[in-house]
């Protein structure tokens, strides 16, 4: 009933150029790959047939990609990343709480549950504050509030479509200046393979939002936090945003991503980035070992 | 190497011809070179290719 010796489903919410050359580049591993919409995730999970060896998640729904995640847990098949690590990667809250016991560098967050914590949060951090959603990408969501009246403003438009505060909490973050530009620093497995260096004139640097991309070298900060970022969250596919203080220089670890973009990366950069994650992914198939913990 | 066919199917919005890719697969997003309009391959099946309209950007989607 289920897939037949097949070595990697690739889970996804639509097949992108991303997901498409992922498939391609697993595929000229030897490995025999398919891609798995949601619906025929039913036939996956369905007992009494033969499981992947791997499941790849590459869902752009942040719900689709946790729920997956851990039913795939539950059926006993391997995903990378890990549950845990897709379900703390989108999550902006839980990774700050992560980062804060583990001690990796990032600027002080705090979670707000009401308009009230939000003010109190930004007056204690002084403004301006940086007022984010914990789930969300693409910069979406993402405010800086320099002012009281600012804070006003952005309550009275949440109020509007958000009586109940059932979008909350939030996060209320200290606002660092940045040199104009932050860091994507892509890692496969536990290596850093590209440092993208994003620019823009508007604070928050999304490529989403139009910042210019230009590769710089992996520098020994960009290393030894990614380091961090893999001891804890295991090795994986990850996209590593970070930023530097302009004014003392300290680079801080922004958020992880679970399911970094990279489908130009290859052009733009000369990284072949799918190539490189399905070579990872051959590599733990070929240890005939179980290559996650599940 | 995949190769541009003319499939038949033709865009939901426009009726143009879509070009579909051989070996293209299911949920992979083709756009209509005449409107724009993008579509989603639903099939791939030996029946041959079927589309419905690009699920629009949700609200949890992203990175």
């Amino acid at each position: 009933m289920t897939t037949a010796a097949t070595d990697v489903l690739l889970s996804v919410t639509v097949l992108r150029p991303d997901e498409r050359r992922l498939l391609d580049a697993l595929r000229s591993q030897g490995l025999t790959a398919r891609p798995v919409l949601q619906p025929d995730l039913a036939e996956v999970l369905a007992a009494g047939g033969e499981r992947p060896r791997l499941a790849v998640l590459r869902n752009l729904s942040h719900r689709e990609a946790i729920g997956t995640a851990r039913r795939l847990e539950q059926a006993g098949v391997a995903t990378l990343n890990s549950p845990s690590a897709v379900e703390v990667c989108n999550d902006k809250g839980l990774q700050a709480l992560l980062f804060a016991r583990l001690g990796i560098l990032h600027p002080a967050t705090r979670h707000a549950f009401t308009y009230e914590q939000v003010h109190d949060i930004a007056t204690e951090f002084g403004w301006p504050v940086v007022v984010k959603p914990v789930s969300g990408s693409w910069g979406r969501g993402v405010t800086r509030l320099s002012h009281e009246e600012e804070l006003e403003a952005w309550t009275g438009g949440r109020e509007s479509v958000d009586a109940a505060g059932k979008l909350f909490p939030v996060l209320v973050q200290q606002y660092v200046e940045k040199p104009g530009h932050d860091l994507r620093i892509v890692v496969v497995g536990t290596e850093p393979v590209v440092a993208i260096s994003r620019n823009s004139d508007n604070w928050r640097t999304n490529t989403h939002l139009g910042a210019q991309v230009e590769r710089v070298e992996v520098s020994d900060d960009m290393r030894r936090l990614c380091a961090q970022a893999v001891a804890a969250l295991g090795p994986g596919f990850y996209g590593v945003d970070m930023m530097q203080d302009r004014h003392t220089g300290e680079m801080t670890v922004l958020e992880i991503n679970a399911n970094p973009e990279f489908a130009r990366s290859s052009e733009t950069h000369g990284v072949d980035v799918a190539g490189l994650y399905a070579r990872h992914v051959a590599g733990l198939l070929e240890s005939e070992r179980p290559v996650l913990a599940v | 190497m995949s190769t541009t066919v003319v499939t038949g199917v033709a865009c939901l919005v426009c009726d143009s011809p879509l070009d579909i890719e051989s070996g293209s697969e299911k949920g992979e997003i083709v756009e209509c070179g005449t409107c724009g309009q993008e579509h989603e391959l639903t099939d791939t099946s030996e029946n041959g290719y079927e589309v419905s309209l690009a699920p629009e950007v949700e609200e949890d989607w992203g990175e």
